[in-house]
């Protein structure tokens, strides 16, 4: 099945220069919480999608993608 | 107090209850056994309290709530059909014994259903469900 939601927080990473553990406890998560959205085997909250685009000072639609 | 830090502390205390039951099971020593389990357990809550990196976030809620409802649901319906089995076999047979323990896995079994139906009310209202509401 085609994943539905994806995100380019890996790219954004790298712009940022920011590693997981960085970008865990900027959003106040896990690092395996990170690596599992990352990889996208779990979708975000929006609160939480919102902290993350927040940290790239970024919009939520450019680091998430949405397909039908 | 890093993530990793509380890991390996969290290893050590289990390492520390482990040994002190087993100590405990060698002497035959009950209060031993209590003694190890409430200082490791007491010892646990401090390091998490002091620990500043977050160990629980909305991932391991999910998991923690999907496992929950697994467990609830496979222990429930296996506890049940065992309470019916026993009282069945105790009829049956007219054996006293396995039909007490068949009355008393099914008071277990509407006990684990009333806390279910209780947390689940008691969350469902918390996280915004309101009768029949329209605009």
């Amino acid at each position: 099945m085609e994943k539905q939601l994806t995100n380019k927080i890996k790219i954004y990473r790298a712009i940022h220069n920011l590693t997981q553990e960085q970008l865990a406890e900027g959003v106040g998560v896990t690092r395996q919480t990170i690596i599992a959205i990352e990889k996208n085997k779990y979708v975000p909250s929006l609160e939480l999608a919102f902290r993350i685009a927040r940290v790239f000072q970024d919009s939520l639609e450019n680091i998430f993608q949405y397909s039908k | 107090m890093n993530y990793h830090q509380f890991k390996r502390i969290k290893l050590l205390i289990a390492l520390f209850i482990s040994a002190t039951v087993a100590v405990a099971i060698i002497y035959n020593n009950i209060i031993l056994a209590f003694a190890g389990m409430i200082i490791g357990i007491s010892f646990l809550f401090l390091v998490k309290k002091k620990t500043k990196a977050v160990l629980v976030d909305e991932r391991l809620e999910n998991i923690a709530g999907r496992a929950a409802r697994l467990t609830y649901i496979t222990l429930t319906i296996t506890i049940g059909f065992l309470s019916l089995i026993f009282i069945g076999t105790g009829r049956r047979t007219g054996e006293t014994g396995y039909e007490f323990l068949g009355i008393i896995l099914s008071y277990i079994t509407l006990l684990s259903v009333a806390i279910y139906s209780l947390s689940y009310k008691y969350f469902s209202k918390k996280y915004g469900e309101t009768a029949d509401e329209q605009d």
